[in-house]
Formats: C-alpha cells, structure tokens, sequence
C-alpha cells in the first residue's frame, strides 16, 4: 500500500513549501540551464551545495535522498557509458581525466534530479493548480490538473478493490508468460474504466449545479502574491544567474586533475 | 402542524404535466407530475427504486434538459424562471443540488477550495467569496476542516462539505439526492438534523430524497411519493405514511406509524389525535391510552 500512499498529497508549511512556485520554478530552471551549460565539477558542485540549504528548510531531505537514490541506477549507466566511451575512443586507455569526465556527466544529471525533486516535494498541487490558474494558463487545462491530483488516490483505492475482488473470484494475476499477464489485467481495467466513467459523469453533473461555465472572467479565492522571501530567492536567482554568466566568460574553470597536478 | 409561522406563500417551484423521455428510450421516466411548492417548505419525496425521484431532481435546476437531453413536455418554473429558458447556471444560485454520492461532487484539494468553487465560477469579487465560504462552512460545521483534503474525511463529513457548497451561492431551495445512503445512521441523523435547522433558521426550502424515514420523517412538513413516474400521494406525513397504500408500495415508513396501523387494525386505536412517526411520539399515546383505560 506504500505506493498508493505515495499519491496523496499532504499541506506542509515550511518556508520552501510557502514561497511563490513561480518564483521557485524559474529557480529551479535557472539551476537546470546552469547544469547544462557548465561542464566542470566545481560549478556542479557548487549548484549542488546550493540546493542543500533548500532541503534543509524544507524539512524533506528523507523524500530526496529517496528520489536520489531513485536515480542511482541511470546515474551508473551514464558514467559507465560517458566512461567506456571514452576508454574505446582513447585507444584502451585509462586517464584521470576520463574518470573526472564521465563523473563530471554523471554528477551533472544528479543535479538536475535533484533540483527537480525538491521543486516537486516542495510545491503542493493545489498551490502548483493555483500558479498554473494565475500564469494566464486556461482554467480548463488548471481544473483537470487539480481534478486529476484529486481523484488519483481515490481510484488507486478502487483499483485496489476491484483487485482484490478479482482475485477473490480465482483471478491470478502473476501466472504465464508475459502476454498472457498483460491479458491477466483486463478483468481489471474493464471495471475500472467503466467506473471512471461514470464518475466522470456525475462529476460533470455536480460542476454544472454548481455554475460551471457561467462566465469568462472567473475569480479565484486565493492570489499569489510575492512576500518577502519571494523577492529573496528572486534576488539570489538574478544574482546565480550574473555570476554564472561572469564566470562563464572570465574566468577559465580548472579541471580537478589539473589541480591535483599544480598542488602535487 | 408545527411551525407553519405566518409566512406569506410564495410558491418557489411550480410543475405542470411535468413529462420527461431520456434520449433513447422509449417510457417516459416521469410522467404528468403536477406540484407547487412553497418557500419554507421541507418536503420528502420518496417511492420504490426506479420511480423517477432522481429525474425530478435534475428538472428542479435544469440538469433536464440542458446537461441530459431527452424529451421535456409540460413546464417547471424555479423561483420564476422557466428551467428551459435560463441555463443551469443561472438556475444554480436559486437550486442548489446535493447528491448521492458525496466523493464525485468534490473536486478541489481541500475543503475551502470546494465551498468556493461555486462562487468563483460566478465570478464574484474575492471578498464576496470569502465572506460567503467562511458563512457556509460554519451553517454546515465544517469551519475545522477547512484545510483538509477531501480523501480524508469521513463520509458524513464530505456529504456536509457539499451542504455547505451549494450554500455557498445562497440557493432558496436545497435538493438532496438521497444523500445518506453511503452513512451510517448515526450520520445519516447527524445530516437530518442539520438540514431541519437549515429549513427552520434560514428558512430555506428542502426537498429530500430519502428512503430512511424512520429517521427523516419527523421534520417533513410533506410528504411525497412516486411510483412509476407519477406523483401518488402528496399530503401531510402523518396522513400519507399511515395510508395502507404507501406500505404496500415498499415505502419503509415508520416503524412507530406501523405500531400505530397493526394496533388500530387489531382494533385497538391510539386516541392520541394523531399518527405517531418517531417512537417518542407512539410511547406518549400509548401511555395515554393506558391511563385513560
Ligand atoms: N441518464 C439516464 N438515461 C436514461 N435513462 C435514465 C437515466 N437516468 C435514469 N433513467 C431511467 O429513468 C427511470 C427513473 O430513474 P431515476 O433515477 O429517476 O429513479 P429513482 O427514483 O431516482 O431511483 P433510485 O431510488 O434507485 O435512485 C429509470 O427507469 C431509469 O432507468
Ligand atoms: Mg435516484
């Protein structure tokens, strides 16, 4: 069941959870950008420690070192691809420098999995539905977001009923070969499907008594509105962003090995 | 009749020969169905499975016929507007409707969201919203909840959640769709007893589904049953549910009415003026049928 739980959302309040995810998605994409355009560790490692503070605050370091370990297994073809690559290309050598390359890739994607994650374990949907409502998104598309979010747990329950009953009735979902499996999981889908449907229906029922549609220009109870912190992490940004273009053009990044080299 | 205050009668919905097809069928699902209701009122229409109760209900906000095509003969006027002339959500903050079901007529992440939702989509200024979300959540006593999830309430609790949406946009009439069949029936009491001090305190009109009048009849001030699409009985609780007629159609009436019919048809008639419909009531005239014997 610890999947299905997975799927419920939860109101946390912390000082990450509470800021403005628009101001933390461009955050988050400024990293994003930043790890794909440096190529060297120190840089990574420096977007890196930066978003410790984060997880911290956050209180969610549990749920990010899951999704971290959640990448490992790409993390290690990356490097063993980036690695053998270059071995083969290198004429069957190995250097230092290789190894700091397919882990520089390697630490790369870490990265990016990682400033994903705390986006999402940071940002509740209902905010995110309200982000997408104010961001001239259309009100439809923002409804079947949060609508979606809403229903997910409720139909993993019922999944999990109809496959409980299913199996009650002598279904046996784990036997045969693996077309005779997919087959197994029809008697669920079936029923669940025509479940969804008619939910769906008596949702549409219960939308328009209750005005959907009745005009264009809706209101929303909540605004966003940047507090304090917002203009914080909108200053820290712009200010990662300027130094990362400063040093990008200025200042030449030393490979770890070259500096191993001048200390040794 | 209890409380039947000197309000003036105004008639809040009006059928004449009321006839509706769904689409692709061949019997109407009601049929000729004639009734005048008055503001104040707190009808219950009840009558076997398949009766047509539910199609009323979706006449009374004009889910019939612009949400369910099909053929509508005969008129319904809500609050003095014609249901085929005006669209359901102009119809929606004069009728609001409650369903059986009270997970799919949920849609938001939390409480609050919900109770506005009605309201944001009329577009009303944001303090307007706030003003009215934070009244009906406390009429429907689910001001605590309001940061809560849906998936984590109770039954009972979402059920109330919806009261207090269609509150929210300030409907005359409330119309509940048999909304204590998925509660127990300590809930399901719960739910009566809050719908009556909706009637009595803010005087709105209600209509209710329900088959449990054993627990709902005593707030009625009418009672209605169907059978086949057509109105049967339509009259006083006490008179309709103590009529020979309503028991045999299935309607569970009462098991304190029923005391009632078994002892007079045994000859032994409760003096009491009249039929009782909670147990309360029946032991008050039985033991005044002891004393005066
Ligand atoms: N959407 C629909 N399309 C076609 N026929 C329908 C539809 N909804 C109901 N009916 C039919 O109309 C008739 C009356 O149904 P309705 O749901 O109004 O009865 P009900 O009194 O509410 O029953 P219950 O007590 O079971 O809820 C039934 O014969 C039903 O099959
Ligand atoms: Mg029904």
């Amino acid at each position: 069941m610890s999947f299905f739980e997975g799927l419920k959302f939860r109101k946390v309040s912390s000082p990450i959870h509470d800021l403005d995810p628009r101001i933390k998605f461009v955050f988050v994409l400024v990293i994003f950008v930043l790890a794909v355009v440096f190529a060297e560790i120190l840089p990574l490692l420096f977007l890196f420690i930066l978003q410790l503070p984060f997880v911290l605050l956050a209180r969610v370091g549990k749920q990010w070192l899951r999704s971290l370990k959640g990448a490992i297994f790409f993390a290690v073809l990356i490097f063993l691809m980036n690695f053998i690559v270059s071995f083969i290309y290198a004429g069957y050598v190995v250097t230092a420098q290789m190894i700091e390359n397919a882990f520089t890739m390697t630490f790369r994607f870490i990265v990016l999995v990682s400033s994903f994650s705390i986006f999402f374990l940071t940002t509740s949907p209902d905010v995110l539905g309200l982000a997408l409502e104010q961001s001239h998104i259309p009100y439809e598309f923002c409804f079947a977001f949060t609508t979606a979010v809403r229903f997910v747990p409720v139909l993993a329950d019922e999944a999990q009923t109809i496959m409980d009953a299913q199996k009650a009735r002598g279904l046996e979902l784990e036997k045969g070969n693996f077309l005779k499996r997919v087959r197994n999981y029809i008697p669920i889908l079936v029923p669940l499907i025509v479940n969804a449907i008619r939910r769906s229906l008596e949702l549409a029922e219960a939308m328009e008594s209750r005005a959907w549609g009745a005009t264009k220009k809706r209101t929303n109870l909540y605004v966003l509105k940047p507090k304090r912190e917002d203009y914080l992490l909108a200053f820290i940004t712009v200010a990662i962003l300027a130094l990362a273009i400063y040093v990008k053009i200025f200042v030449p990044i030393p490979k770890i090995t070259q500096i191993l080299r001048i200390s040794a | 009749m209890r409380f039947m205050v000197a309000r003036e009668s105004v008639e809040v919905i009006k059928t004449e020969k009321l006839t509706f097809t769904y689409a692709g069928r061949n019997e109407p699902s009601i049929r000729d169905v004639g009734l005048s209701i008055e503001k104040g009122e707190f009808v219950i229409l009840t009558g076997p499975s398949g009766c047509g109760k539910t199609t009323l209900c979706r006449c009374f906000n004009g889910l019939i016929p612009h949400f369910y095509q099909g053929k509508l003969e005969g008129e319904v006027i809500v609050a003095g507007l014609k249901v085929n002339e005006h669209p359901t959500y102009e119809l929606a903050c004069h009728v609001g409707l409650v369903f059986q079901n009270p997970e799919n007529q949920l849609f938001a992440l939390s409480v609050e969201k919900d109770v506005a939702f009605g309201l944001e989509n009329l577009g009303l200024p944001r303090e307007e919203i706030r003003k009215r979300v934070d009244w009906a959540m406390k009429v429907a006593g689910v001001y605590e909840l309001k940061d809560r999830a849906p998936y984590e309430l109770s039954g009972g609790q979402q059920q109330r959640v919806a009261i207090a949406s269609v509150l929210a946009m300030r409907p005359e009439v409330i119309v509940l769709d048999e909304p204590t069949s998925f509660l127990d029936p300590l809930g399901a009491k719960r739910i009566f007893e809050d719908i009556y001090k909706l009637n009595q305190k803010l005087g709105i009109t209600v209509i209710l589904v329900e088959h449990r009048l054993d627990l709902a009849a005593k707030y009625a001030t009418r009672v209605i049953v169907m059978n086949d699409g057509r109105v049967l009985l339509d009259g006083d609780p006490r008179e309709v549910l103590s009529l020979e007629k309503t028991r045999l159609l299935g309607v569970g009436i009462p098991k304190a009415t029923r005391l009632y019919q078994l002892l007079k048809n045994d000859g032994i008639p409760l003096k009491s003026g009249k039929v009782p419909l909670t147990p309360e009531e029946a032991a008050e005239a039985i033991k005044e049928a002891f004393k005066s014997d």
